[in-house]
């Protein structure tokens, strides 16, 4: 019997999907560690505190060379992997949120660091396990925001913007996910053979 | 549209009619029908003969077919950012010119997003002019918004990201990246206009971020579009050993689609 090819199993989907998104993560890290150096250059007003922050980043970067390196070398790290690094990224951006000099919690605005790492993670995972992460994304900054005493809970124009905040969290997160779901009904039904479905969407648009 | 289509008059096809010369793309692809002048010649039904109708539906770089799958998150985007500005127009009102703008950015919005999702249950997804149209129309409310709220310091910017993330996953590159220039250099101005020295950096990371997720969005729609060829040319090829070998039984076993 000659050996037949597999399309593409259910297990090699989801090694698949960790595997393509890792690249998305670590763009989306990198992002954050480029934010990050640049702030610390240029914020810092003595060498204390450049000499305290910096090293942060360092680290975080020499983690990143690390499995962007695998990852260009064919060997990506594993799912736990993934996960685990991604939740470094929060408590990252949360300690960010919470220590840096000047402003903290709600009043600081590096709060926009959750949104890339939120969305690269939500195109990466399936529903439950980026549903989680949202949710813990959530968590830390409201957290952030109460541990910090920047938020009133008066409804007042401060509570307004929290609520702001988070909703776009959760927004990055579902409108992640919900593409990648599109994008694996996509794969499946390519790897099935079938277009119907794309063809009959096409007859649409050329309306 | 710029769909590239396969068509036998426009490229240079291998002897044996499996596969034609991309210039484009500089690699040899799969012929999109495999074997469609027989079956074509035994069908009578003339949609099966048409090009658009076979399995290069799938593949390629992204282009309108990835634009109308991506329309859906666009559209969803879009309900986000209306629900959350009705819900916080009516939170605490500041002043009355303020709230007139704020409701009629997000009404017109709410008008034009209902058609366009309307066009999507239909299955007929809006032309890619009025899904560009849309997407540059949400830029400029939030834009209006942010102006209307002194700039910088107005929180509503970060809706800048919803309608960035539908942009990244459903435009081509060049028009992702296009909109997202247009996004940081609209809103890098007008924050550069009304804030201090002192917010500079707090600037900075906005418009970093809003290009990260940018990029993190299309580099994953690049990626689909190139498993998504990959999973074709792999079926092509096993329709071609199963063909080659009748009696055997493929071991194939499609993935299911993520929950």
């Amino acid at each position: 019997m000659p050996a037949v090819r597999e399309v593409r199993t259910a297990a090699q989907a989801d090694q698949e999907d960790v595997f393509y998104g890792q690249t998305v993560i670590m763009w989306a890290r990198w992002s954050v560690i480029v934010a990050g150096i640049v702030l610390v250059l240029w914020t810092s007003t003595n060498v204390s505190l450049l000499t305290q922050t910096m090293p942060f980043f360092l680290v975080l970067m020499a983690v990143n060379f690390f499995l962007h390196g695998r990852y260009v070398m064919g060997s990506p790290l594993n799912r736990i992997v993934v996960i685990v690094a991604s939740v470094i990224d929060l408590v990252l951006i949360t300690a960010i949120v919470v220590l840096w000099p000047g402003s903290h919690g709600l009043h600081n605005q590096f709060y926009v660091l959750y949104f890339p790492v939120v969305f690269a993670f939500a195109l990466v995972f399936t529903r439950r396990i980026e549903a989680a992460y949202t949710v813990l994304a959530i968590v830390l900054y409201l957290g952030a925001c109460v541990f910090t005493a920047t938020v009133p809970f008066d409804f007042g124009s401060d509570d307004k913007v929290l609520v702001m905040r988070l909703i776009v969290i959760a927004a990055m997160g579902f409108l992640g996910n919900y593409y990648f779901r599109i994008q694996r009904d996509r794969l499946a039904r390519a790897s099935r053979g079938d277009n119907s479905t794309v063809a009959g969407m096409r007859g649409g648009v050329a309306r | 549209m710029s769909t590239t289509r396969w068509n036998p008059a426009h490229h240079l096809v291998s002897p044996d009619g499996k596969w034609y010369w991309d210039g484009v793309a500089q690699e040899w692809k799969a012929v999109a029908t495999p074997a469609a002048p027989a079956k074509a010649a035994s069908t009578p039904n003339p949609a099966a003969a048409q090009p658009s109708r076979g399995l290069s539906s799938f593949t390629g770089k992204i282009r309108s077919d990835d634009l109308a799958y991506g329309q859906t998150v666009l559209v969803w985007a879009r309900w986000i950012l209306i629900g959350t500005g009705l819900l916080l127009s009516f939170w605490g009102p500041k002043d009355l010119l303020t709230l007139q703008v704020q409701l009629a950015a997000i009404i017109a919005l709410a008008f034009g997003n209902f058609y366009l999702h309307v066009q999507l249950l239909r299955g007929h997804p809006a032309l890619d002019n009025v899904v560009y149209a849309a997407s540059l129309a949400d830029i400029c409310v939030v834009t209006a918004l942010v102006l209307v709220q002194t700039g910088y310091p107005s929180p509503v910017f970060i809706f800048y990201f919803a309608a960035i993330v539908g942009i990244s996953v459903a435009f081509p590159t060049q028009m992702t990246a296009g909109y997202t220039l247009l996004v940081v250099g609209v809103y890098g101005i007008i924050c550069l206009a009304t804030a201090s020295v002192d917010d500079h950096p707090a600037i900075f990371t906005r418009l970093l971020t809003i290009a990260a997720v940018a990029v993190c969005g299309n580099l994953f729609a690049r990626h689909e579009a190139q498993r998504r060829a990959d999973a074709i040319r792999i079926h092509g090829e096993l329709l071609d050993e199963v063909e080659q070998h009748p009696s055997t039984e493929p071991r194939t076993q499609p993935a299911a689609p993520a929950s």
